[in-house]
């Protein structure tokens, strides 16, 4: 197996000032599903940006399938291909309509377009309305046409930018389904920014964790939330947040591995919890901050995420723009 | 080029096929040529105040109006690529083998279809008010080449400008903006010898006067001593606009 996309040092700033991404390493490998995991403005979209030849980044260099990004990009768009994660096809005409616009786009010959837009359509479970105006489709069926789309060349990596963004959990799992069994058929790469947990943990054979432009880990999903170890003691916290001195007394007394604070939530990372949950409630009570409720759980990949970007994953205000914006194009 | 030419027809097919689906849009687009020529061309007839060169004052604005509203449709089919940078689409074309230019130039191009559309929707309007054309198939179809062709570069323009625009929102008034300077300052309503000298000099490198001096020739007058300067006009403005749009498509995919 290859090496399918290859970053180093990868430098990208939006007119001047706004530094995107800040110094990206990365490599992945061919046939694998490869998750990129961050919060929005975590630098996913410019990275795929830059390996999709859009934009040309500021400094590093960039390898998809050994070919660099800035100089061959053409011969890269031959073996690529991309969901944006904006709506990326045309509303007015059919299903078919817009993949035949692209299969003649991309050159596929006039004796096999045919068989290849049904066949991409069929994979997709669009052949019942494929002559229907994109207008009437759902924001699931609008997904899965735009990844019948790219499935129409054969890609050999494949591109996707937060692909069931806005989908509801059914529509999300049948959108997976097919891409997984278009890659077992073709083995073709899969390349995908998420800000869904789940996603990235169900689907991906490797996680990137992105956070203010770079990488901050990488990894197997089992291996991320390995890496933690131990178990996670969770307290909702009532009235005042907990000072930096909260945060050392817990550590130093229970062995805590790791003791993070977001939001009105305090995790405790610990070897095991029986043990521990008596020493914290003690001290915090000593402290004077009263918890509400009190869980343990093994490490999620929410935890993973917490400790090396700071921050929790919180979109989902950023999650209904987009699906309003989805909306909003698809009704014209 | 062979990629442009690709892209071309398979916008233009695009098109063809959105036409076909929803044609609404070219009928709204129509009220306005034919208020021209159905209501200002007759009331300022009667006044006689405009030397046509003896051909009826409504059969003179005919071909003006005409490419006014061709242009208006082609101005924002130029905005609407831009309109598509919100959405994917664009950004999808960006990353097929074709090269960027080849992606401006197709699409710029694709305007045309529509153009012809909407300069043949006018036509039944002005037969029916008595404009009379010059009975000439081969001459009428020439007229739609020019009309196809100029397309290109109006669209490049709007291209260009929108590249400075980062709401969708400011699309409507610059739209006005471009076209109504291009229709007033050419000698679609009334010839460029009656203009002040100052506006003389603008119509001169106004692609519109062009346009309109080429397909009133061909469909009115018959007179087709400025062809040749027209047709060569028309193609040293496309081959400009796409060069500086596709220079300024950068800062719209940015």
């Amino acid at each position: 197996m290859g090496v399918a996309v290859d970053v180093t040092g990868l430098v990208k700033v939006y007119n001047g000032k706004t530094r995107a991404l800040d110094g990206v390493d990365l490599k992945v490998e061919a046939g694998k599903v490869f998750a990129l995991l961050g919060p929005n403005g975590a630098g996913k979209t410019t990275l795929m940006r830059i390996l999709t030849t859009q934009l040309r980044p500021t400094a590093g260099v960039a390898y998809v399938f050994g070919l660099d990004v800035v100089r061959e990009g053409s011969k890269i768009r031959r073996l690529i291909s991309y969901v944006p994660q904006e709506m990326s096809v045309w509303t007015d005409v059919s299903g078919y309509e817009n993949l035949l616009v692209y299969a003649k786009i991309f050159g596929i010959p006039s004796a096999e377009r045919r068989k290849t837009i049904d066949e991409a359509l069929a994979g997709m479970g669009l052949a019942e309305v494929a002559n229907s105006l994109v207008r009437t489709y759902s924001g699931g069926m609008v997904r899965r046409l735009e990844v019948a789309c790219a499935m129409l060349i054969k890609p050999k990596i494949m591109f996707l930018d937060e692909p069931t963004i806005g989908l509801d959990p059914s529509a999300k799992k049948v959108v997976w389904e097919k891409l997984t069994l278009f890659k077992k058929e073709y083995g073709v790469t899969v390349f995908f920014n998420t800000h869904y947990m789940d996603e990235a943990d169900l689907y991906s054979d490797e996680i990137a964790i992105i956070n203010r432009g770079k990488i901050v880990t990488l990894g197997t999903a089992v291996e991320l939330k390995h890496s933690l170890g131990g178990e996670v003691i969770l307290f909702s916290l009532e009235g005042n947040g907990v000072g930096d001195e909260l945060i050392e007394k817990v550590k130093a007394s229970v062995l805590a591995k790791e003791v993070m604070v977001s939001n009105s939530e305090l995790s405790v990372l610990v070897d095991e919890a029986e043990t521990a949950l008596p020493h914290i409630i003690e001290i915090l009570r000593s402290t004077g901050v009263s918890t509400g409720k009190i869980s343990i759980t093994k490490p999620t990949l929410d935890d993973v995420f917490l400790k090396y970007a700071g921050t929790r994953l919180e979109t989902s205000g950023r999650i209904s723009e987009v699906t309003r914006m989805r909306d909003m194009i698809r009704r014209g | 080029m062979k990629d442009a030419i690709r892209n071309m027809f398979v916008m233009i097919e695009l098109e063809l096929r959105r036409l076909r689906h929803d044609r609404t849009e070219l009928y709204f687009r129509a009220v306005q040529p034919i208020l021209w020529i159905v209501v200002f061309g007759p009331v300022m007839s009667s006044v006689r105040a405009i030397p046509t060169g003896g051909i009826p004052y409504t059969d003179f604005i005919t071909p003006g109006v005409m490419i006014q509203s061709t242009t208006f449709l082609c101005i924002f089919y130029g905005l609407m690529m831009v309109w598509e940078r919100d959405s994917g689409i664009l950004k999808k074309l960006l990353v097929t083998p074709a090269s960027r230019y080849a992606t401006v130039i197709g699409r710029s191009m694709a305007s045309g279809i529509r153009a012809i559309f909407q300069a043949l929707i006018i036509v039944p309007v002005a037969l029916l008010i008595g404009v009379r054309f010059v009975p000439d198939v081969g001459y009428f179809a020439l007229a739609m080449v020019i009309i196809f062709f100029s397309s290109g570069g109006f669209a490049a323009i709007s291209i260009f400008v929108a590249s400075f625009m980062k709401t969708r929102e400011r699309f409507m008034g610059i739209g006005q903006a471009i076209i109504m300077p291009l229709f007033f300052a050419s000698n679609a309503l009334y010839p460029v010898e009656m203009m002040p000298d100052a506006l003389k000099y603008f119509s001169a490198v106004n692609p519109m006067s062009y346009v309109v001096d080429a397909v009133r020739g061909l469909l009115i007058t018959g007179n087709l001593s400025g062809l040749l300067i027209d047709v060569l006009a028309i193609a040293v403005f496309d081959a400009v606009m796409f060069i500086i749009a596709s220079v300024s498509f950068r800062k719209i995919i940015e």
